[in-house]
């Protein structure tokens, strides 16, 4: 996933996750980097090709953000291992 | 044991509420909007996910509008004081709670003007009065949903009605209905609405919330940290966080939704018709009792699940200490935080024995509180509870 949205609060970045998975959009949320996401502590992936979807689904349920991004961080090239679980 | 007293509290409160505690502090634990690792993200989602619940049970369209609060004490103080400033008139009822007289009076000191409309004796509200009280510096009406003391429902779509002819917002105070009575904020046309999530909604104590229509601005009550916009010394204006300063109950508010959405399940309708019922039975067969008198209007139809009565010959406070000690039943006994509404019923300042029925009520418990009742009206008719009290005589 290559693109970000920035978010005022945390509120607009879950609900942003829940009406995009709802209306078949990929989203998936991840702590913000802090260029792109001053505001709060979590952002949000989703392909960057869907930006127009994307944009039109959360406009339409009122979910404001704070910005949209191109974004492939330096951090997809590490090896991400599954966290152990408890 | 059998709970009449579900206006104070609720009890049992399902299993899935308790479950979604003990999830929140066993496993998700992290603090919602304030990191971005998967545990503050866990309870962000259950925070939002109740959001999400109560604005569907309320026909919000916006979940955003939707502000937690510690109780509906609370939600009623952020709309009152971000409201009203001195030299603004409002107007109420004189069947509201101390959670909604308290401030008002206090308002009323700094230089609010304060007209509080009298209701019948049975707690009914006539719309003219309203209408005469409303006048050009109005800057808001402000009534319960459904009194907690004699249950007697407002006409709360006439006056919002009518705010909306004067142009000023209306606050209801949901905390006896929400939960127990289908809440459509946009048909009543309701602008703020302010619930508790341990009555009716069957959270656990420690939660409410207030809903704010779209275009009504409130001064924040607590101005804090909200995880958002950190970077900025001054209060955030979007909602929820305008409202939302300091770290909220994620485990309270993990029960709520999961109360909310227990409810959902069942439907409201399905709640206020066993309710009704168990009303119905009571007021009916109580008025067969001699020696016992009934308070408020005295129909299933006109009332949510509370109901209000008197023993003759015994205190409200000795009722209550005997169906208590000898018959397992909780009521709440006295003034129910209400003075003006028994004022308004002409029952203080003794108060009244009320009983408030909820969703895992059942007839054959009100069939067994009537029987209790009907052995205390002899006993009381008898003196037995006279002597009882150490009176001479």
């Amino acid at each position: 996933m290559d693109g970000l949205i920035s978010f005022f609060a945390s509120h607009y970045a879950i609900r942003a996750e829940v009406v995009l998975k709802r209306n078949g959009l990929a989203a998936h949320l991840i702590p913000g980097p802090k260029e792109l996401s001053p505001n709060c502590g979590v952002a949000l992936r989703f392909d960057y090709a869907q930006r127009e979807n994307v944009l039109t689904v959360l406009a339409a349920k009122s979910v404001q953000i704070d910005g949209v991004h191109f974004y492939r961080p330096r951090t997809d090239e590490w090896n991400v291992r599954q966290a152990e679980s408890r | 044991m059998i709970y009449f007293d579900n206006a104070a509290t609720s009890w049992p409160k399902p299993a899935a509420v308790r479950a979604a505690l003990s999830d929140y502090v066993g496993d998700a634990g992290g603090n919602p909007g304030r990191s971005g690792h998967r545990m503050s993200v866990a309870a962000a989602r259950i925070v939002e996910r109740a959001r999400e619940a109560l604005a569907e049970l309320f026909h919000a369209h916006d979940p955003s509008r939707i502000v937690f609060t510690q109780n509906a004490t609370q939600a009623l103080n952020q709309a009152l004081y971000g409201l009203l400033r001195p030299g603004d008139h409002v107007v109420t009822t004189s069947v509201e709670h101390n959670s909604v007289m308290r401030p008002l009076r206090h308002l009323e000191t700094l230089g609010v003007e304060l007209t509080v409309v009298s209701c019948n004796r049975d707690g009914m509200l006539d719309l003219n009065r309203v209408r005469r009280a409303l006048r050009p510096g109005t800057r808001l009406l402000v009534t319960t949903h459904g009194s907690n003391v004699v249950g007697t429902l407002t006409p709360v779509v006439a006056l919002a009605a009518l705010a909306r002819e004067q142009g000023i917002p209306y606050l209801v105070d949901a905390s006896q209905t929400a939960g127990a009575i289908p809440i459509d904020v946009q048909e009543m046309g309701v602008d703020l609405l302010a619930f508790t999530g341990h009555k009716a909604l069957l959270g656990p104590t420690g939660t409410g919330g207030l809903y704010i229509r779209e275009g009504v601005v409130l001064a924040p009550l607590m101005r804090g940290g909200t995880g958002s916009d950190s970077a900025q010394e001054t209060q955030p204006e979007f909602l929820p966080d305008a409202y939302e300063s300091g770290t909220l109950n994620v485990a309270g508010i993990a029960g709520l939704g999961a109360g909310v959405r227990f409810l959902s399940e069942i439907g409201i309708e399905a709640v206020q018709a066993h309710e009704r019922k168990l009303v119905a039975q009571f007021l009916a067969g109580a008025a067969e009792i001699s020696g016992i008198t009934l308070y408020g209007p005295k129909d299933a139809a006109l009332q949510c699940g509370v109901v209000s009565f008197n023993v003759a010959g015994a205190m409200p406070s000795e009722v209550g200490l005997i169906l208590d000690q000898s018959f397992g039943i909780m009521a709440r006994t006295g003034l129910h935080c209400a003075p003006s509404a028994h004022r308004t019923l002409g029952t203080f300042p003794t108060g009244t024995v009320r009983f408030s029925f909820g969703w895992f009520n059942t007839s054959a418990e009100v069939g067994l509180a009537l029987e209790a009742l009907r052995e205390i009206a002899v006993w009381a008719a008898n003196g037995a509870v006279v002597s009882a009290r150490g009176d001479p005589g």
